[in-house]
């Protein structure tokens, strides 16, 4: 652990620098690139989701829970145990839980099925902390979302139908922004083109750094409600996994740049 | 919660019977949105008829609904008792320039106290237009519901959804037409 502050005391600094830097490029993700270089060059050589993945590795190989288990005979698609590579398949259909699950809820699944904690004993700062582990065995792999069993054609189906769904006192849908004003600005950031741009939703999970935040694809689909005033979907639900199914099906072919590290 | 089973059998029942409303949210979606939880699926299952032909045509509203549509939406509109469009620009200052109130600054340029976003056309030096009965009229009932000049747009139809009262969306209608208000005396931040 000792290690791990260490990481921490120099990262702390390094954020600390961030702020001041010249002026803000115009493109987000150029920006990101510029201030991913900076905080490397401070910092020495690492980054802020280094500390998640660590933590996550940690997490998933001790032996934990009732049961006093690791996580490493879990299967997120590609068998028991194996891991690269993984993100860019999911969410996709399990047959042991008979569900199409996403990343998030996988995680959750195996800390349940083979760590033996109840649902409600499961924290999600862990679950992020493993999904960063899992997420940096991905990185540089290609996005290979292609719904073909009959269950994930019809949750992709529902997802498509959901993202276009408007609802709410604000009417809120996520195609009115994410469709129609692509390349916009309302506030900070432009909204992504997630139809189109195949980037966009291949770098989740991610380390946001202008709110030192670590967000899965479900935080950023909880905030898109949140900001327009919407609850949000639980957690590990089933509307999380459809929206991610049908955005990460856009995505197919693209290069993971995973840990993301976006503003 | 037999209030509730009533309800649900009632909004079932009301497409089939009644006049035909457009139904987005098939058995299958809503068992979907259920599962996301009651404070999720409580707004998302009320989906207003309109809102559900927005969604089935993707915001984009083919010319066969556009007149009807535009009709309804018009008919929505609710006016300030006494009938005074222009209200106070002072107190339409603050709700024009805070986020959880207005919040038109983050799609609109135009105000001289929060950077614009483009989202939305640019309002600056929008009093230029003058104060006629007609401009008043026109800006306050795009606020009120701007699904009446533009279907299924993003921007929150303010009065009809209850974000803003009648009174609220007059003292807007001043910030932004009143030729003494900061809005067309100062100069509009921008990025």
């Amino acid at each position: 652990m000792g290690r791990f502050w260490r990481l921490l005391a120099a990262l702390a600094l390094a954020l600390g620098a961030l702020g001041a830097s010249a002026q803000e490029e115009d493109d987000p993700v150029k920006e990101a690139e510029k201030q991913k270089k900076q905080l490397l060059e401070q910092s020495g050589g690492i980054l802020p989701s280094d500390l998640y993945v660590q933590q996550g590795e940690e997490l998933f190989k001790a032996k934990r829970g009732p049961k006093q288990a690791s996580l490493e005979a879990c299967d997120f698609g590609r068998g028991p145990g194996r891991l690269e590579g993984v993100v860019g398949r999911l969410p996709r259909y399990f047959f042991d839980t008979r569900r199409v699950e996403d990343l998030d809820s996988r995680i959750r699944t195996c800390m349940i099925r083979l760590q033996g904690f109840r649902p409600e004993e499961i924290r999600r700062s862990e679950v992020v902390a493993i999904a960063f582990y899992i997420a940096s065995l991905s990185n540089e792999q290609t996005m290979y979302v292609r719904p073909l069993m009959p269950q994930e054609k019809k949750l992709y189906e529902l997802g498509e139908k959901l993202f276009y769904l408007r609802a709410g006192p604000r009417d809120m849908g996520c195609a009115s922004c994410h469709v129609t004003y692509v390349g916009r600005r309302a506030g900070v950031l432009p909204y992504s083109d997630l139809l189109g741009d195949k980037r966009v939703a291949s770098h989740w999970p991610a380390f946001r750094y202008s709110n030192d935040q670590a967000w899965t694809m479900a935080d950023r689909i909880r905030a898109c409600y949140a900001n327009l005033g919407m609850p949000a979907p639980d957690f590990y639900s089933e509307p999380i996994i459809a929206l991610t199914l049908f955005m990460n099906a856009q995505a197919r072919g693209a290069r993971m740049d995973l840990p993301g590290f976006i503003r | 919660m037999r209030r509730f089973y009533l309800i649900a059998l009632l909004a079932f029942l009301g497409p089939a019977s009644g006049q035909p409303g457009p139904v987005y949210i098939t058995p299958e979606l809503q068992r979907l949105i259920q599962a996301g939880g009651q404070n999720y699926a409580n707004v998302l299952l009320r989906q207003a008829p309109d809102q559900a032909l927005c969604s089935i045509h993707r915001n984009r509203l083919p010319p066969e609904v556009l007149g009807s549509f535009i009709e309804e939406q018009r008919r929505l509109i609710k006016y300030p008792e006494g009938g005074r469009l222009m209200g106070d620009w002072k107190r339409g200052e603050a709700i024009y320039n805070t986020l959880a109130r207005g919040n038109c600054f983050s799609c609109h340029v135009g105000s001289p106290l929060n950077i614009g976003g483009n989202v939305g056309p640019s309002l600056e030096k929008y009093g230029q237009r003058g104060t006629s009965e007609a401009v008043q009229r026109y800006t306050y009932e795009v606020i009120y519901n701007p699904w009446a000049y533009f279907p299924c747009t993003v921007m929150y139809r303010f009065g009809h959804g209850g974000l803003l009262k009648p009174e609220e969306i007059a003292d807007v209608v001043a910030y932004l037409l009143d030729p003494s208000s900061d809005f067309n005396t100062k100069p509009a931040l921008k990025r």
